[in-house]
């Protein structure tokens, strides 16, 4: 089962394509990024995900259901656009947006002082959300996010402006949501984030997939037949070797490019008998370099 | 609906806790009714109080008149021993115009009055001279009630001349007098002038400041939750028609407390001046029909605007031309209030946003206006409401999300076509 469908969705603003036929699903229990460059149609799709703007013409079905407020009792959503109510006290934002949400009142103020406990606000709650300092804002604006204990987690950009400990703090919260089967999409283009949490990925440009698939898939399309190698002593040999097509410095490390039929371990083995190898690895593309070149590949 | 009184509920609470909203609900009334009570008690005291003896020097050119003034101004301080009047006759008594060291007495205040009486006043020739130096009101008073009695005195001595006894002139000049009443109030009641233009202009006065005090709020709140960037969190919890809904149900809210409040303090105060009766339940039911319809028309455009604009300034500049509307009634309210009926009320009471105030200013001024009227203006009123919150929600949900450069008014026509 699906948490999210989207069927040839389109969307137009004035003479703007914004979103052109985009066809996704995203499996229950995973984190997906949605990735694509500035005005890709990140934002817009998510907008319509959350009822927010209407499209104009395709299927949006999640949860289950068609988007609307109801709907979205059951969603975590934290806009890229994001801010809370500056003179309200810390409890007096929480409390609103939970009713807001459906909550009932007594479920909400006991989520409240949980999530305020875990995120060490707990001493803040009176206070007004301008007192607080920057991280504890964005600290905030997760739990405005998460307080309905939401089946399906929809992030805009949320690494965006995060300091390190926040940073570690979200990724914590989207790790135990798949951990309790929960489902969790993001934007970004940040790339890093994006490699080290992603099960499935889609890459738009210009409105349109440019990719779909888990991380695997989009690498499998990328081998190089090249490994990166740190060696002790002079490495000048390397270049001859029969497996080996060519080799180029990088600092300390050695980039070597393999023959077509020939394999790494090939390269490995005839190494080890004759410098001390510190550290070998096969080159794989990153997915910033992928995302470069296949955004590149679709401009033209 | 559930979600409509929640954002209801939080803009009410805090319009309701913020101390502008305290200060319109109690400064103004203290003020309007302190206003109303003091000056009450002022004119009271200064009307019925005691005041100090004055004095008029007389000069009697006629040289026979002054035992008539004399008797006159006694029987006048017999019966008005709070208004004592003493005349002196003058020491030098051969010239029309007084002396440079009379005027200064005068100007200093140690006399209160120079009478000069003409030479031929009995026969209807030669003027009279009053020189005085009028300091407030009541000096003015003062001169006609002397100007009476020397009046009452010349014409006693003409009818002695004309062989008249005092007593059939006294019934000659006997006053008779003249009530009015007005049909049109309930019950036939007597109403005077001042208490007929007072009962609109307070209606009016209400309207208009219970409509805008509160109504700014729209404006701020909207443009706030822009500006912090809360609007797209809060929209993913309800549909921006729920929340501008519930802005404005809470809002409205907030108001009506706010002029249940003034209009109790003003009925009281009525009442202290012993007016209570020119407020009827009927016209108190029209004021709040229009008030809520009106508070509803105008706090939709509000909305509307509020969402294309960035800061209070942007929206304040493109609400302009739209409060200008508003000025007209407060200019016209005398004429309104005077022509109920005419053609100038009639055609203002059926310009939507000024319905409200029109008509309410037109029902207090007029309570048997037509009632045709007033159904076919609330008919009207409540169309426009309709067509404005959905004319304003069309605009609120595209305007939320923009941010940068205001639209301009065909882009927010555009909006409402095309959203």
């Amino acid at each position: 089962m699906d948490a999210l469908v989207l069927e040839e969705v389109a969307k137009t603003f004035s003479a703007v394509r914004a979103v052109d036929q985009l066809s996704a699903r995203v499996p229950t229990g995973s984190i997906y990024g949605f990735l694509g460059p500035n005005g890709a149609g990140k934002t817009t799709t998510l907008r319509m995900i959350m009822d927010i703007i209407a499209p104009d013409s395709g299927r949006i079905e999640i949860l289950g259901e068609t988007p609307d407020s109801k709907a979205n009792e059951r969603i975590g959503y934290m806009p890229e656009e994001r801010g809370l109510y500056r003179k309200m006290t810390v409890r007096d934002v929480l409390t609103y947006l939970a009713a807001l949400k459906g909550m009932k009142r007594r479920a909400a103020s006991q989520e409240i002082a949980r999530w305020l406990g875990i995120m060490t606000l707990k001493d803040w709650a009176d206070r007004k959300v301008e007192e607080l300092s920057k991280g504890m804002q964005q600290k905030l604006q997760f739990i405005a996010t998460v307080i309905n204990d939401p089946d399906f987690l929809i992030l805009d950009e949320p690494f965006s402006g995060l300091d390190p400990v926040n940073l570690d703090l979200l990724e914590g919260i989207m790790l135990r949501m798949r951990g309790a089967g929960k489902t969790v999409l993001f934007s970004t283009h940040v790339m890093e984030q994006a490699e080290k949490l992603c099960d499935f990925i889609l890459l738009i440009n210009k409105g349109k997939t440019v990719f779909d698939g888990t991380l695997d898939q989009i690498r499998s399309g990328y081998k190089s037949n090249a490994v990166v190698a740190e060696l002790d002593g002079d490495a000048g040999f390397v270049r001859d070797l029969p497996m080996v097509k060519s080799t180029t410095v990088n600092g300390k490390r050695l980039e070597v490019a393999l023959k077509e039929s020939a394999d790494s371990q090939e390269l490995l083995r005839a190494l080890v008998g004759r410098i001390r190898v510190r550290a070998f690895e096969e080159k794989v593309p990153s997915l910033h370099e992928i995302f470069v070149h296949l955004v590149g590949q679709s401009n033209e | 609906m559930s979600k409509i009184l929640i954002v209801a509920q939080k803009e009410f609470l805090e319009t309701v806790k913020s101390k502008i909203f305290l200060v319109n609900l109690i400064i103004i009334p203290i003020l309007v009714v302190g206003g109303i009570v003091l000056a009450t008690k002022m004119t009271k005291k200064s009307m019925e109080g005691p005041r100090p003896a004055k004095t008029i020097v007389v000069t009697d050119l006629s040289n026979s008149l002054l035992p008539d003034f004399e008797s006159a101004f006694q029987q006048y301080n017999k019966a008005n021993p709070q208004r004592l009047i003493v005349i002196k006759p003058a020491i030098t008594d051969d010239s029309a115009s007084p002396t440079q060291q009379v005027k200064d007495e005068v100007l200093r205040g140690k006399i209160d009055a120079y009478l000069v009486i003409g030479k031929n006043v009995v026969k209807g020739k030669d003027k009279s001279y009053y020189y005085t130096k009028t300091r407030n009101m009541m000096d003015l008073v003062q001169f006609s009630t002397v100007q009476r009695l020397v009046n009452d005195a010349i014409a006693n001595r003409r009818s002695i001349e004309y062989n008249i006894s005092p007593q059939v002139l006294a019934n000659i000049h006997r006053w008779v007098s003249v009530e009015q009443v007005d049909l049109s109030a309930k019950g036939e009641g007597k109403r005077e002038e001042f208490t007929m233009f007072l009962a609109p202009f307070f209606f009016l006065f209400l309207m208009f400041t219970g409509v805008f005090s509160v109504n700014q709020q729209v404006l701020t709140s909207v443009i706030e939750e822009k500006n912090s960037r809360v609007m797209e969190v809060i929209l993913s919890a309800l549909s921006p028609f729920q929340l501008m809904a519930g802005k404005i149900v809470g809002l409205a809210g907030a108001g009506l407390t706010l002029v249940a409040v003034w209009g109790v303090a003003g009925y009281w105060a009525a009442s202290f001046r012993g007016m209570s009766g020119i407020v009827t339940v009927s016209s108190l039911a029209y004021f709040v029909i229009y008030y809520i319809l009106g508070f509803l028309l105008i706090a939709s455009v509000l909305a509307a605007v509020g969402s294309a604009c960035n800061t209070i300034k942007e929206a304040q500049s493109m609400m302009m031309p739209v409060m200008f509307i508003f000025i007209i009634p407060m200019v016209l309210w005398f004429n309104i209030a005077q022509h109920p009926d005419g053609l100038l009320a009639t055609v203002l009471s059926f310009i939507p946003l000024l319905t409200p105030m029109v008509m309410i200013l037109r029902i207090a001024a007029h309570p048997e206006l037509s009632p045709l009227q007033i159904v076919a203006s609330i008919l009207l009123l409540a169309v426009s409401v309709l067509i404005a919150m959905w004319a304003s929600a069309k605009v609120f949900r595209t305007g939320v999300l923009m941010y940068g450069k205001p639209p301009s008014l065909r882009e927010l026509l555009r909006w409402v076509r095309y959203s």
